[in-house]
This record gives C-alpha cells, structure tokens and sequence, in this order.
C-alpha cells in the first residue's frame, strides 16, 4: 500500500517536471538555518548550487538546538508520516556511512514499554501496525524484557523492541552539515520578505534590512517565522516541549541497550488525526541514553503560552515518570533543562512543496517533534523537487496548497 | 508555613544586610543559606570544635554589628539549601540538603546575593590534583582553623595572594613562594593612590609585614607557566622577572587570578512582581568590590525591594558613595597589581592545555572549532565543543572559552561567559531523588 503511494507521487511529480521544464538553479538562497534548512542548504551545495543561507540569529538556535533528537519511527503509525521517517532514518544511516554523521548519530532500538492493562493493548496493537509496513519489531514478555534491560522496574510488563532506530543531537546534525558543504552563515538577518518578480509567479531573492538580495529560488525553512511568508494565519503554531540532561553515568548508561518509551507516549503523542486536539500539555516519557553517559529525559508537548522556560512541576513529573521506570536515576542529579519551541501545522502534517502562486518558492517547515528525524530527509527531496527530479520521499501529502483547497489562505 | 514575601539568597555580608533592611521596612523575609552558618566567603565560619582564626580586626567589628542586628530582627534562615533559580512559573526554587527534597516558594521579590568567585586563567598542568584555588585553601583554613600541608606554592595575580599567605604563616605552615604576575611595589603612582584608601593601606601593610619577617619569596612580575609533576612532587615551573626559568618541587598550588561575580545562569533583575517576582542582585554578584561594598549594595538591594513593594521607584542612589569609595580602592588596586607585560593571551598556550576540566576539552580544541570562515557563536561553541556543559556549569571555563574565542576573533563583538552558560535553572546540577520528592501534584498522565 505504501509502495503505491509512493509511485503515485513520483508520476504526479513526473508529470510535473515534463509540463514546467525544470533545471537546476544556479543560486538559491534558504531562509532558517535549523536542521531543515542546514538540510537544504548542504543538498544543494552538493549539486554547486551557489547557495546562501540566512538565519534571523544563530544556527540549531531555536526547535532544532532544543530538541530529543528521536530518529525514530517508533511512535509512528503507517501513513505518510510514517514513510517519511522510514526514508529519514535510512538516510541518517547513510550519511553516518559516508562520513558526514559519523559519529553523531547513534544507532540504537527503542524499547516501548507498557506497564498497564490498557498501555498493553496498545502496545501490542501499535507492533502489529509498525510489522505491517516492514518495520523490525521484537515483542518481549516481562521475563525476556527484564533479562534485555535489567535496569527496568519491574512495573514494566511487556515491551516492544522496535529496532533500526536511532538518535542524533540536533545541532550537531546542523554543525556537520554547514562544516561539510562550507557553508558561511549570514546570521543576525531577518528577511524582510519575498521579492517578486514581475507577473508575480516567480520571487527574484528577498530583502533584508542590507538591501535585496537575489538568487534564482527561495526556500522558507523558518520554523513559526515562516508564516509571515505565507499570509496564512493559523495554520503554523508553536508548541512547547520540556527536555532534561541528567549528568554522566557511565554504568546505568551502558546497561540500557537502547531509548526507553513508555507506553503512554503513544496516546500522548496522538495520531495524525489527534493532532488538533492536543491537551494543554502531554507528557510522553522518552529516557535516552546518550553517547557520552549522560540520559536525555522528555519531555512534553504542550501549548505554548508565556511561560518560556522550564516549570518545576513539568520537570519533576517527567523525572518521576523516568524514576518509576528506571530506579536507577533517582541517584543521579540533574545538569540542565530547557525547552524549546516547535513549529506545528494544524492538520499535524508538515508544509514541504511549492509554495502556491510561485514556480521557484519552496517551504519546508511544521514539522513539530519530527524536525530532526525528517530535516536530512526533507532537504534532500526539496532540493530534488527544485532540480526537477522525483523527491525521495512522497511529498504530496505535505503539499502547501491543501490550505488553499480547504479554504484556508496561504 | 506561610512563605516570604521577601527571599535573600545568601547569607553574607550583602544577603545579611539586605534582610535587615526588608524585614525593616516591615516585610516578611527568610535566608537562604547553603551551607551550616551565615558569613559567606568573607567571614566563613569555622566547623564545629573549632576556634575561629584570627582576622583583621576592621572586617571582624564589622561583622559582629552585622550578625548583632541580623540576630536582632529574627530573620528565618533556611541552612543547607542551594538556590536553583526561578521556574518558568516564577516559583523560586532551592534544593534543600539536609531534607533532600526541592523547595518551591512564591515570593513577591528576590534578593541575589551569591557573591564572587575567583577567575583562574588556564595554565598546562592547572587541572591536576593538589591544584586548586588559593581562595579554597584560605576558606579551608577558616573552617578547619589549619593550615595546608605540605609544601604549598601560591600563584597568579591580585592582593588575595599575600592575604592568604599571611594566614597561612600565622597558622604555622607559610607558603614555599608567591608567584605574582603584578609588581605593585614597581608602580609608585599607584601607591600613592592606595593612601586615599587606608584601611586598604593598614591591611596590605600587616600582610606584607608577615611575609617580610618570614622571609617568604614574593615572586613579582613573575609567571607560574606550567605545572608538571614527578614521582613525588608538582613542578612549578615559573618565569622570573629577569626572563629566567624557575623549577619549584612542592606538594600543593593554590592558584588564584582575581575575583568576579558569582552570576552563572543567575536570573535577569527585573524591577516588577508583575508576572513572577522582582529579582534584584546586591553585592559581590553584581559587581565584585569586596565586603564594605556588598554590606552597603545589600542595604540598597533592601531599601530598593521595599520600595518596589511599596508601589514606589527603585532610587539608584541609595548607598552609592561607599559602593563608588570601593569601586576607586579596586581601581587602584588593579592598577597597582596589573600584570607586568600585560595578561598573557590564552591563545599564547600549547595546544594540549585544558580549557574545560569537566569535559578535557583543551586550547587547541576550541582553536580548531575556530578555524572556519563563519564566526561561532558562544551557543554553538558550548554545544559543537562540549565547552560549559559540564558538572560546574562554565564557573570554571566559560569566561575563558569566551576569552580565548575573542582572542581567535578580534573583530567579532567579543563574546561573553553568558553566551556559554545561559540562564536557565537548575543553576547548579540537583540531586533527581530531591526533585521527584518535590512533586506536590499527581503524576497520572492528562
């Protein structure tokens, strides 16, 4: 089933490519330098696109430098999120192969874990539904899951090994990229807007503050600040999620064979069709063991409304949950927390495509806790669909233009 | 128990002050103490069963008018408890040692007042054991009421060198050497200007009469350049005045290279309990002038939180003639032991010379993060180097990392220590049994 999805985009997209004539711009310039836009830059660097990348202050300086650096399909479903990740784990997996990831993304399973009649059903359902579309999983029974992950509690009843999955730390991703392609960032530049051309299907570059500045394609990669681009209040909004480092523990650190879920984060995590009605905040535990000894904990997903750092009371209920599944880190101490802001679509989906109304816009952003797992990805296809080529992965569903159709400006 | 209108952080000489002068103007105010007895670094109590070591008497009458008053007005302190910082919420936060849990509280403002810290350049060999600061040996000595033992060698720069080798003499075990990188008998216009300044004067004078009747090598305009070790022994090795090179066997280094505010990841001031409290800083970890200043910047921190309390304004002045006298005696006292040929530049040492002790990130590290056309910022440094992310949190190498970036990047805008640390809680790492006992709701999910 996936499979013919997939064919279905690359016809339409082929069909696209012969009707429009594409070639390969000599220049194009990407507007955030968080892991999708470091993604897109490095891509077409690759290709000799002469390629500038402009970031309103820093690099990873927002959703990309707080995040759980999940690249996972773990807590997916099937579906069209589901394939992306699939495609976006392959490509971690290559990357780290040809050197540039080496090093920085960790391959590791990640084990759901279900400690209630009701998590148990859900897990088990959840397994069944990730084997459909070829993903590797291991149910193990709390005997087998004890003797795999003996720091568990033993409040853990069955678990569910979902293995090829992996993790890498955000801004690291975006450090190699950017180290690898050579590419100079021009930080501190806020985009003013889009400059277009005349007949307006088509932008010449965007301006700034230090003037225009022209390339042959744009592509808005800018988290929440790419819906000034779009004229399409509401559609992006920020969400906030709390993320804990606990110091280094070399030896709790070494017993964990990979990440722990808990089973609740599949409900607070949602489906796709959940996605618009999110709790004012969830809470979905996730204990990832990191290269360097020490656990990432997370985290949660909630509205963000003034509160821009981390609260005692999300912190300590995430460190409870984390204690009742591992004991052990109730004897560590916690080094640092903070939070950041990512960028979600109403309907849950991403906006990667053409932006409507103009032949050479693109946007890829809104892609909410998914950013490290699908920026490689997303970059890669971008930059294909820019040069006329079939993305790698399917980007129909996440087609900017299904605003428009629904009625909803963009 | 009902909770303060006012919290202090810190009992010293600022803290102290500042809570007389709320609980003054009427207001409910409780202490927060990290360790067992108030004083701060600057009268830091001795540990129980022991005598208090002698101090000058100046410092000392002030002190006990100062304890007399706190006593007095029967201010709560809460000992053993470590500030955290203030949560999104504006819940102020504490980890509370002695009953290992985490401490919220709502207050309506917060006094910072955590002091200074010593800066200690980084040098090849800094990060080995028996190095550690000269300002921990001396509080070493305050709470032990002992000297250091062995063969100790003190080294860097500033007038807290010969303090501590004046308590150490007098507790029976003087240091092998000073090596001081100033020359403030070589700077004769200085010296005059120190006679505005008498107290400074008399005390300067009792520790140099010290290390003159014992006969103790004050190594002037001179470098501790690297420290080495043997079977038995540290080598200091020191670069004299004359250019020669000098071998030292001793058993322990206090370094020591100035002092600076003690205000990692501390919270912004903010001069409105609108959306969580005021928090206002007051002495030493606001700007460093030493315990006359921070005893007068804590009554006007005081006056200040009763007044935004009160619906007024904060009045800048309060106070601001004996902050600006200490603001002029460490002028003075800068220039007269500003290091002879300038500060040696960080980007000067071998490569392999640690920056980061918690994470053994080295000089020549940071430099090769550098070398690429794009300019770092602190953040991206702190995460692509590991530099400031580890157990200390930066209080030993982010102003160093930032110093050594400038140094790589002149033109740049010269990055700060805050750049690297940020300002998030917790500002010091917190025991994970503390927190999870701290939790006052359900946690079964939403």
């Amino acid at each position: 089933m996936m499979r013919e999805d997939v064919n279905v985009g690359r016809q339409f997209n082929n069909a696209r490519r012969e009707a429009m004539q594409f070639h390969p711009p000599f220049s194009a310039i990407v507007i955030g330098a968080g892991i999708v836009g470091a993604s897109t830059a490095y891509f077409l660097a690759k290709r000799g696109v002469a390629v500038q990348l402009i970031d309103a202050s820093a690099p990873a300086s927002e959703a990309t430098g707080a995040a759980d650096g999940a690249v996972s399909v773990a807590s997916k479903r099937p579906g069209p999120m589901m394939a992306a990740a699939l495609s976006g784990v392959r490509l971690y997996a290559t990357l780290a192969k040809e050197g540039v990831f080496a090093g920085a993304f960790k391959h590791r399973s990640t084990f759901i874990v279900a400690a209630s009649d009701e998590e148990c059903a859900v897990l088990e359902a959840h397994s069944a539904a990730l084997a459909t579309v070829g993903v590797r999983v291991d149910t193990l029974s709390a005997a087998n899951l004890h003797q795999r992950f003996p720091v568990l509690s033993l409040k853990a009843r069955l678990g569910v090994e979902v293995h090829d999955d992996g993790h890498a730390i955000g801004y690291q991703i975006v450090h190699r990229l950017l180290t690898a392609a050579q590419i100079t960032v021009d930080r501190n530049t806020k985009v003013d807007g889009l400059a277009i051309a005349k007949g307006g299907r088509s932008v010449t570059g965007v301006s700034t503050r230090r003037g225009t500045i022209e390339a042959d394609a744009v592509v808005i990669a800018a988290g929440t600040g790419s819906a000034e681009f779009l004229n399409a209040a509401g559609v992006l909004t920020p969400r906030k999620g709390q993320l804990l480092v606990t110091e280094r523990a070399p030896r709790l650190n070494a017993a964990m064979p990979g990440a722990i879920m808990s089973g609740r984060y599949l409900l607070s995590k949602g489906t796709q069709k959940m996605a618009n009605s999110t709790p004012a905040r969830g809470l979905g535990l996730v204990i990832d063991p990191l290269v360097t000894g020490q656990f990432l904990i997370g985290g949660t997903r909630e509205e963000f409304g003034d509160r821009q750092s981390n609260d005692i009371d999300a912190v300590s209920r995430i460190l409870a949950e984390a204690v009742a599944l591992v004991p052990g880190l109730a004897s560590l101490r916690l080094l640092r927390s903070f939070s950041g802001l990512r960028t979600a679509v109403v309907d849950g989906l991403p906006l990667v495509g053409r932006m409507p109304g103009f032949d050479n816009a693109y946007i890829a952003t809104g892609f909410e806790g998914d950013g490290i797992c699908l920026g490689p990805v997303t970059g890669k296809s971008i930059v294909q669909l820019i040069c006329g080529e079939a993305p790698e992965v399917d980007l129909t569903p996440f087609d900017p233009s299904r605003f428009e159709r629904s009625g909803e400006k963009l | 128990m009902i909770d303060p209108e006012v919290i202090v952080i810190g009992g010293g000489p600022a803290g102290i002050a500042a809570a007389i002068e709320v609980a003054g103007c009427g207001y409910a105010v409780e202490v927060v103490e990290q360790r067992d007895s108030l004083g701060g670094a600057i009268h830091r109590q001795p540990i129980k069963g022991v005598a208090p070591i002698s101090q000058a008497s100046g410092p000392k009458a002030r002190w006990r008018a100062l304890s007399d008053d706190f006593a007095s007005a029967r201010i709560p302190v809460r000992y053993r408890s470590i500030f955290l910082g203030v949560d999104a919420d504006g819940l102020v936060l504490f980890e509370n040692r002695l009953a290992c849990s985490v401490e919220r509280l709502q207050a309506k403002a917060v006094i910072v007042a955590t002091g200074a810290v010593e800066k200690v350049l980084p040098r090849p060999g800094w990060h080995m054991a028996k190095v550690s600061t000269a300002g921990g040996l001396q509080v070493m000595m305050k709470e032990t009421g002992r000297a250091p033992k062995g063969r100790v060698l003190l080294a860097g720069n500033g007038p807290l060198l010969i303090a501590v080798t004046a308590q150490m003499a007098r507790l029976g075990n003087p240091p092998v050497a000073i090596v001081e990188a100033g020359d403030p008998l070589g700077r004769t216009g200085a010296g005059f200007s120190m006679l505005g300044h008498m107290s400074l004067v008399r005390e300067a004078f009792g520790y140099l009469r010290t290390i003159y009747l014992r006969g103790i090598p004050w190594m002037r305009a001179s470098q501790l350049t690297a420290i080495e070790r043997d079977d038995t022994s540290l080598i200091a090795v020191v670069r004299r005045a004359n250019g020669r090179e000098q071998r030292i066997p001793v058993d322990r280094i206090g370094l020591h290279d100035g002092i600076r505010p003690n205000d990692f990841a501390l919270p912004n001031e903010k001069a409105t309990s609108v959306a969580g409290p005021v928090i206002l800083r007051a002495g030493d970890c606001r700007e460093s002038l030493g315990a006359f200043a921070a005893e007068a910047d804590g009554r006007r921190a005081g006056r200040a939180v009763a007044e935004i309390l009160s619906g007024g304004h904060e009045r800048a002045d309060l106070g601001c003639v004996k902050i600006e006298r200490a603001r002029r005696a460490q002028e003075v006292l800068s220039t007269l032991f500003a290091p002879v040929g300038g500060a040696c530049p960080i980007s000067s040492l071998p490569a392999d010379t640690i920056l980061c002790r918690c994470e053994g990130k080295t000089v020549g590290d940071l430099r090769s993060l550098c070398e690429r056309a794009d300019r770092l910022t602190g953040r991206e440094i702190k995460h692509n180097g590991r530099f400031a992310m580890g157990l200390c949190q930066g209080r030993f190498c982010a102003a160093n990392t930032a110093a050594l970036m400038a140094e790589i990047w002149p033109q740049a805008p010269a990055p700060v220590a805050e750049d690297l640390t940020g300002r998030r809680w917790p500002i010091r790492p917190v025991s994970i049994a503390a927190l999870t006992g701290a939790r006052a709701t359900s946690t079964e999910h939403e």
